[in-house]
């Protein structure tokens, strides 16, 4: 079978050591200093040579390894192999498939063959592909900020867990999310081998409400599995779903489908979403209620209290009257009355008593079990903030004898007024075992560094019983070790990963699964797909009861008294928690609302910016208003869509690991610095987040704010936000620039109303000045977005940027204007308050057949080809920038500076198949070029027809929504011919007749179904 | 010549010149030891150009971030330099071409000085394309010459090739043009140098000339034919500068107005620069005599038509775009005025519209410094009118989502003086080496407005002449170089 | 055998028009007339036939066209077609500019070129002045006294009479002679 083929493949590969996809190993003396690591192209090869040595002195991780799609007999160089892994930049655990070349991966991929994801990566898992590469990773164990070596560190160790074995000593396993069976498995053991140990974990972004709250109501700590996709009404209290909750990748392509107008029964989902700012999930919603945090209580109370007089029961929870809040929730009630079974109600709240309030709601609708599942739950958050406040009791009063830290830096991420600095001072044994060094890791005894995601064997189980697995996929860089391997060794069992995973799965999970007889053959098929489904344990619930104690009293959140603000803290596309704001590519991808990069900032609604007379860019100092307290100092951004009593800042800013930004970008005479006075990017808002009642609170704390007279000019890639022009400059019929165009759904499914046919002037309609010299008979790309899919996730920005080797050009550049992403995401305004729209339109190059940057250009740098392809030719390019300004899309970029990749190491991510840019050219959306030759080669060799879907352009690959379809339009069968025919489909600036082969699908605007009363 | 019309006019040339006095008069600054006020403004001239130099140095060694452009303004001073310099040339072809092919006798006492104004312009302008480019060392690809790469020629069907090829005819030209207009003067001054170095290079530049009528005749050909082809050449190069954006499809750009304004606010700015540069000149190089309130006058009343005429075509703009009905025209013209943008279309406005209406009065065309100023004032107006057009055009397009701003850098301010540092100094030089003013033409106008001066007495002893023997004969032979 | 040459020497323009009409009325053969600047009217009085330069800057003017012409077609729609943004591959109206700029570059060229071969001006050429001062402000007609009915003395007369401020006689050798 394949398995065993490639197996062989990769063992002769291995004593040829060039080929050995595993030799990018650190070359010997460069394991000095973490930050000096550093390897080179050539020190990569030079590591070749040790190829044998290597294997022979460690074990070789790939011997396992089954590469996906095509079992090749061997590594061809040139040729790409795909390994399934999963991903694990955030707990959600989508699939992934790593694209190796030579041994190195380069790019991620979603797996489609992955259950939840569905073959789509987020913006942050498409990144975390540069954490692998990254120089500042730790490279060794040390002890007390010394390099060592494994075995000192290890006697060491084992030496004081001894002691503190017999002492009967406590200890504390302090993780995030770690939905690992195997490794559970063996933390359990680990565990059990003390007295007195036990794992805590907590999530930064908690969501442990959401659980306590069904501990109360169900009887049971578990995450509900969302079903977006089955929701036919979706009502969201600040719950970020499209986001940053839980699982974005899942959530978007559920949602998708639950709203998708494209299929044979055209599904039509409503969405309400409750907000004090504009969210990404905000954005894409049907309907806006905008509320300030402390009115989200009383608003869920009443809509019970409404619903429960519908269903005919009594409310448990007691309930003000409040006639105003009775008016506005009441229509609210009916719609999901009539949706019941067919709703879902979700909440980005931290109160329980909000989340009971919630299940009660499903409850009420019938939803459990349908919209959302408790069995098979979600594993994908388990953190529980009330074992973390018994933690820092215990280290508060100093029972823990030994702390082990892993996959969480509470002292960056919840500062607590600095608590956690002075406790983790007093504790006997620490340990740090996380795969970066965060800012706890600086206060441990031991720092014992884990692999890259990477390069680890390891599984996931984000939802039970949907195995994942990790695959390595390049040998370490660095002399570190898994977690998992760490605990077992201190053990006293030295295994390597690979076989305490496998020894788990064959006693454990093998005998859950019913597919294969053989152990071997569901091993390599699960190995070989990336995932695995089994039975999941059967649970069972208690009916849900309600109390009205658990509907605490209605709002935590007190609210902001005149003239302070309520401040919300949130969680920001593609930073999160901060875990990876040390990800150049994510600093520099624009957030999907603010198109803002590098750095945080004070959301401020017009009204309230206006109230205090500050404009974008101003500083603002934020004070709690108990004078003492946590202070910022922010730059202002104004936020349309937002409450005016709210302020709204992003967490996971300002840490530690954002000072190597520092000189990133070019340097000259008027360069700007990417870092801020204090070294860091952005400010960290986290001293904020309060400890409440053993429930971690991210919003709601009242603040002041105080202008401070200074400016910090925000990095913005879009300046002007709406989609009209202003008011004061527009003429009649001129205010609204056509861009983006909407239908209503009646208009779409009406057949009284006249569809405007699709294909416009593609042929025809326009006459043409020249005679068609360039008919396009053979095959001809084209692509099509569906505005209405898109939510602006930004997914595709980063998957372009790491397939087109696309650089970083730096806060200072990108404050110019000068960002160099091939594909932007336009992001429009229209509307007022809660009636505010948004549109987000993906702007790749539109390569049109009537290209104005070709005709402009003297030297024939950028030319047409014959498959309809708009084609810029680096060295040909002189750097006139004609072209791009006669670009009416504006999509050209241009390499001010040099803008080079100096990292050595982080040049090993680079695309082989994609030409670096020099200084002083113009570059620009390929259509992913390289793609469709190396898919036109592939079909010629194996001499087959190349297929509709076999290309795809990195943005459609990773698209969560399936927004962007990519094809051959002249082949009529294929999707995007078949999309041109829909009466959606429109072309952006069509009257130019530049006839751009980028086509775009309406958004498509949902009236509230109440109104025209179906149900 | 002896036509009344003519003759009732005041004299062109004042102070009642005889030719010899012409050629002293103009040769005296070429014989004069430079003042220290020609050192002064030579030295600061060269500084501004050194500085402009070190600027662009930097700019091509880092980079053209190192200007305030971004993705969405791709062009902004260095083109907006480039057509200002272009169009401060084209009024020396206009004086020297143009007028004389409509015999205008007051054309040659400014002819000279103004052709040489366009040269040096033409050299500012021409610098500007290659270095606002990416890659400038790589300029030499806009030649299509044979290569190894195909050979891959070039794209005919853009205008920055048009450009280029416009740029060079216009310079050879404006080149041939002045020199061959220089033979007769440097012969004339040749001959007026006592031997040595320097009159070895002036009879070496001089061709020869000995001023024989045959030769004189066909001269006059050659000078007609080259104003005849000078005229359209000087229109087509601004209508091609104009091409690079009306042929674009940026709204603000893309309008079949382009080619008549731009070749009209060429005239009106090459104008008031000749105004700036003669009132200064003729000062400080005591030509007044040569350089009248008469000429004065008259270039006043040129700048003032080509200035209605820009001004219509403010005008017309706006209503083109009105009417068009096209939202995009008519908010490009709206922002214009109204947008971030506002106080330099003003400026435009203010500059080249408004200010040189002063000209309808006789008394201001009259008073010199009135002119300076005014002129001075146009110059920088017309500098403006190309910033608004290239940066409000290009700063809010067709998506608000890819609108941006434009701010210059230092390096970008300093290159701007760069090239007035060479366009002065170049000029500088010019009138130290050079006669500022064509002397056989001048020569040649002497009479215009003096039809009733007094016959010269008859000569006295005019005796009947005794055979001279031929070797005396010899003698009395001039050799030019020896 | 060697040229005799009658020279005249004049300081005003309308002097030496009338006297060069006169002496070539009277049937004397004039060698040439040496002003300081070109005297209006005077090809006239020498009975000068029009310059042909123009056929130069025409005819060479047109060759400079066709050939660009020629050229941009040949580059952009032969030699190597490409497909730049969807125009045809002989865009002729895109070729004027440059044909025209060429036709100018070439016609004016051409005609300089022309002027200087056969006027005989090259830089360096020995010059040969009728007078050290006919670049200045003198005018001077040149008179070949062809046959041996030449009368100096009647010639010398009707000089002074157009206020001739010199008249004087000279020999050059054949080889000598332009």
């Amino acid at each position: 079978m394949a398995g065993e083929r490639t197996r062989q493949a990769q063992q002769r590969n291995r004593r040829n050591g060039s080929r050995f996809p595993g030799t990018a190993s650190p070359p010997a003396g460069s394991s000095g200093e973490h930050e000096e690591l550093a390897v080179g192209r050539r020190g990569f090869l030079k590591a070749a040579g040790f190829g044998l040595m290597l294997a022979g002195c460690r074990q070789a991780p790939l011997e396992k390894a089954i590469p996906f799609l095509i079992p090749p007999e061997e590594i061809v160089p040139g040729r790409s192999l795909y390994y399934a892994s999963t991903c694990t930049a955030c707990p959600a655990a989508c699939g992934l498939l790593a694209k190796t070349r030579d041994g190195r991966p380069i790019k991620l991929e979603g797996n489609p063959a992955h259950p939840l994801s569905r073959g789509a990566l987020c913006a942050l898992g498409q990144a975390s592909i540069l954490g692998l590469y990254d120089k500042w990773r730790p490279r060794n164990p040390r002890h007390q900020g010394q390099d060592t070596s494994w075995e000192q560190i290890d006697a060491q160790i084992m030496e004081r867990l001894e002691g503190l074995r017999r002492g009967g000593g406590a200890l504390r396993l302090l993780t995030g999310t770690l939905n690992s069976p195997a490794l559970e498995a063996v933390v359990k053991r680990f565990l059990a081998g003390f007295p007195d140990a036990r794992r805590i974990s907590y999530d930064p972004v908690s969501r442990s409400a959401i659980l306590d709250a069904h501990l109360q109501t169900h009887g049971k700590r578990v995450l509900p599995r969302y079903r977006f996709d089955r929701a036919e009404v979706i009502l969201s209290f600040d719950a970020d779903f499209l986001g940053t909750w839980i699982s974005p990748v899942e959530h978007t392509a559920g949602y998708r489908e639950a709203r998708s107008p494209d299929v044979e029964t055209p599904r039509r989902c409503y969405h309400v979403q409750v907000e004090s700012r504009l969210s990404l999930t905000g954005s894409k919603a049907d309907r806006r209620i905008v509320a300030a945090p402390h009115e989200h209580g009383p608003l869920a109370v009443q809509l019970a209290a409404a619903l429960a007089d519908l269903a005919g029961e009594s409310f448990p929870g007691e309930v003000q009257r409040n006639e105003g809040l009775a008016q506005r929730v009441e229509p609210l009630a009916r719609m999901l009355w009539r949706a019941r079974r067919r709703s879902l109600v979700v909440s980005g709240s931290p109160d329980p008593a909000f989340q009971t309030a919630c299940n009660y709601l499903n409850e009420l609708l019938g939803n459990y079990g349908r919209t959302l599942e408790l069995g098979p739950a979600s594993r994908q958050r388990e953190g529980d903030d009330g074992a973390l406040a018994g933690l820092l009791e215990e280290l508060g009063r100093g029972e823990v004898g030994a702390l082990l830290v892993w996959g969480v830096d509470p002292v960056f991420e919840l500062p607590l007024e600095g608590r956690w600095e002075t406790l983790l001072e007093q504790v006997p044994l620490m340990i740090s075992l996380d795969d970066r060094l965060t800012e706890t890791c600086g206060l441990a005894d031991y720092f014992c560094p884990d692999h890259h995601y990477l390069e680890s064997w390891g599984d996931r189980e984000p939802v039970e019983g949907v195995l994942s697995l990790l695959q390595p996929c390049i040998e370490p860089l660095g002399r570190t070790r898994p977690l998992i391997e760490s605990l077992s060794a201190w053990m006293g069992d030295s295994r390597p990963a690979y076989e305490l995973l496998r020894e788990h799965w064959r006693s454990a999970l093998f005998p859950r699964q019913r597919q294969e007889t053989s152990f071997d053959a569901f091993w390599d098929r699960a190995l070989h797909d990336g995932v695995a489904q089994i039975e999941p344990e059967s649970r069972s619930f208690s009916e849900a009861r309600f109390e009205p104690r658990m509907f605490g009293d209605g709002s935590r959140e007190v609210s902001p008294a005149e003239g302070e603000f309520s401040l919300v803290l949130y969680p920001k596309v593609g930073i999160l928690d901060g875990r990876h704001a040390d990800n150049p590519w994510l600093q520099e991808l624009p957030d999907p609302i603010s198109k803002a990069t590098w750095g945080n900032y004070a959301c401020l609604a017009p009204l309230a910016a206006e109230a205090i007379g500050v404009r974008e860019g101003d500083l603002i100092r934020l004070g709690a208003v108990a004078g003492q307290g946590p202070e910022l100092e922010l730059p202002v951004l104004v936020q349309p869509g937002q409450h005016e009593r709210v302020v709204a800042v992003a967490l996971g800013y300002g840490g530690k690991a954002t000072r190597r930004f520092a000189g990133i970008g070019p340097r000259w005479l008027e360069a700007g610095e990417t870092v801020g006075n204090d070294g860091r990017v952005g400010v960290n808002s986290a001293p904020f987040i309060r400890l409440q009642a053993r429930h971690l609170v991210y919003s709601g704390v009242p603040v002041r704010l105080s202008p401070t007279g200074e400016r910090r000019q925000l990095a913005r890639t879009q300046l002007y936000d709406a989609i009209t022009v202003p008011a004061s400059l527009a003429l009649p019929g001129g205010e609204r620039r056509p861009a983006v165009k909407e239908v209503t759904w009646e208009e779409l499914f009406d057949p009284h109303l006249p569809v405007e046919p699709g294909t416009h002037s593609e042929h025809g309609s326009s006459q043409d000045l020249w005679p068609d010299d360039h008919p396009y008979t053979g095959r001809r790309w084209a692509m099509t977005i569906d505005l209405d899919a898109c939510t602006g996730c930004s997914a595709c920005v980063i998957a372009c940027q790491v397939e087109n080797n696309i650089p970083v050009v730096g806060r200072d550049e990108v404050r110019r204007q000068r960002e160099m992403h091939w594909l932007r995401i336009d992001r429009y305004y229209w509307g007022q308050g809660e009636n505010l729209r948004v549109a987000h339109q993906p702007m790749p190059c539109q390569h049109c057949q009537n290209a104005p940057c070709e005709t402009v250009c003297p030297v024939l740098a950028t030319v047409h080809s014959a498959e309809g392809l708009n084609q810029q030719v680096y060295n040909r390019c002189v750097g006139t920038r004609y072209c791009a300004n006669n670009c009416p899309y504006k999509v050209r970029r241009f390499n001010w500076f040099d803008y080079a990749h100096e990292d050595e190491l982080e040049n090993l991510v680079l695309n082989p198949d994609v030409t670096v840019r020099s200084r002083g050219v113009m570059e620009k959306c390929s259509f992913c070029v390289q793609r469709i030759q190396e898919a036109k080669i592939e079909a010629k060799r194996r001499g087959v027809e190349l297929r509709d879907g076999e290309i795809q352009s990195a943005c459609q690959q990773t698209c969560p929504a399936s927004a962007i379809v990519f094809g051959n339009i002249n082949d009529a069968g294929s999707r995007v011919a078949q999309l041109a025919q829909s009466a959606r489909h429109y072309r952006v600036l069509e009257e130019l007749n530049v006839k751009p082969a980028v086509a775009y699908l309406k958004l498509v605007s949902r009236p509230d179904p109440q109104e025209e009363g179906h149900g | 010549m002896a036509n009344p019309a003519v003759s009732l006019r005041e004299p062109l040339i004042a102070g009642r010149k005889t030719s010899a006095q012409v050629s002293r008069d103009i040769c005296a600054v070429l014989d004069r030891r430079p003042t220290a006020l020609w050192w002064s403004a030579f030295l600061l001239a060269l500084s501004t150009l050194l500085l402009g130099v070190a600027a662009v140095g930097y700019q091509i060694s880092v980079g053209i971030g190192t200007w305030g452009l971004n993705r969405t303004v791709g062009w902004a001073f260095d083109i907006t330099n480039f057509v200002f310099w272009v169009g401060i040339g084209h009024a020396g072809t206009l004086i020297s071409a143009v007028l004389f092919l409509l015999r205008q006798p007051w054309r040659t006492s400014v002819n000279r000085s103004a052709e040489a104004m366009t040269i040096f312009a033409v050299i500012c302008a021409g610098l500007f394309p290659v270095i606002h480019m990416g890659r400038p060392w790589l300029a030499f690809w806009m030649i299509p010459y044979p290569n190894w790469r195909g050979p891959l020629w070039i794209n005919f069907r853009s205008p920055l090739v048009w450009d280029f090829f416009a740029i060079l005819t216009y310079f050879t030209i404006s080149l041939v043009f002045w020199y061959v207009g220089l033979v007769p003067d440097l012969a004339t001054i040749r001959d007026r140098t006592a031997p040595g170095l320097r009159r070895r290079l002036l009879s070496f530049l001089s061709l020869g000339w000995d001023g024989s009528q045959r030769t004189w005749q066909r001269y006059e050909t050659v000078y007609k034919l080259l104003a005849g082809l000078a005229t359209p050449l000087v229109i087509s190069v601004h209508t091609i500068v104009s091409w690079d954006f009306a042929t674009s499809l940026i709204p603000g750009w893309h309008t079949t107005l382009l080619p008549p304004y731009f070749v009209a606010g060429a005239i009106f700015s090459g104008m008031s620069m000749v105004l700036t540069l003669m009132i200064v000149a003729r000062k400080v190089m005591r030509l007044e005599d040569y350089i009248t309130r008469q000429h004065i006058d008259k270039m006043c009343k040129v700048t003032l038509a080509t200035g209605l005429m820009v001004g219509f075509a403010y005008v017309i703009e706006f209503f083109t775009a009105l009417y068009s009905g096209n939202q995009y025209e008519q908010f490009v013209f709206v922002n214009r005025a109204l947008g971030p943008f506002w106080w330099s279309y003003w400026i435009m406005v203010g500059c080249n519209v408004a200010i040189p209406q002063l000209f309808w009065l006789r008394r201001v065309r009259r008073t010199v410094w009135a002119v300076l100023v005014i002129s001075i004032v146009i110059n920088v107006g017309m500098w403006f009118e190309r910033f608004v057009i290239i940066v409000t055009s290009l700063h809010r397009d067709f998506l608000p989502a890819a609108w941006s701003s434009y701010a210059p850098t230092w390096i970008e301010i300093a290159t701007l003086a760069g090239s007035f540092g060479l366009f002065f100094t170049c000029f500088l030089l010019f009138c130290r080496f050079v006669p500022v003013i064509a002397i056989s033409e001048v020569k040649g106008v002497l009479s215009v407005g003096r039809q009733f001066d007094e016959p010269l007495p008859p000569p006295a002893g005019a005796r009947p002449l005794r055979a001279v023997p031929a070797a005396a004969g010899a003698v009395a032979q001039t050799e030019a170089t020896q | 055998m060697s040229r005799r040459m009658l020279l005249g020497f004049f300081e005003r323009e309308t002097d030496i028009l009338d006297a060069t009409r006169a002496v070539r009325q009277a049937g004397f053969q004039i060698a040439d007339v040496y002003t300081p600047y070109a005297v209006h009217g005077m090809d006239k009085a020498m009975g000068l036939s029009p310059s042909r330069l123009p056929w130069v800057s025409f005819l060479l003017g047109l060759a400079g066209a066709g050939l660009k012409v020629w050229f941009e077609f040949w580059t952009t729609a032969q030699d190597w077609p490409v497909n730049v943004g969807g125009k045809p591959w002989n865009s002729l109206p895109a070729f004027v500019p440059v044909t025209f700029e060429v036709m100018v570059l070439f016609a004016g060229l051409s005609t300089v070129f022309a002027f200087l071969f056969v006027s005989r001006l090259w830089p360096g050429r020995k010059v040969r002045l009728a007078d050290p001062a006919v670049t200045d402000h003198r005018f001077v007609l040149v008179i070949e006294e062809s046959d041996a009915a030449f009368d100096a003395e009647k010639v010398c007369e009707l000089l002074t009479s157009f206020h001739a401020t010199r008249v004087e006689e000279r020999v050059e050798s054949e080889k000598e002679a332009r």
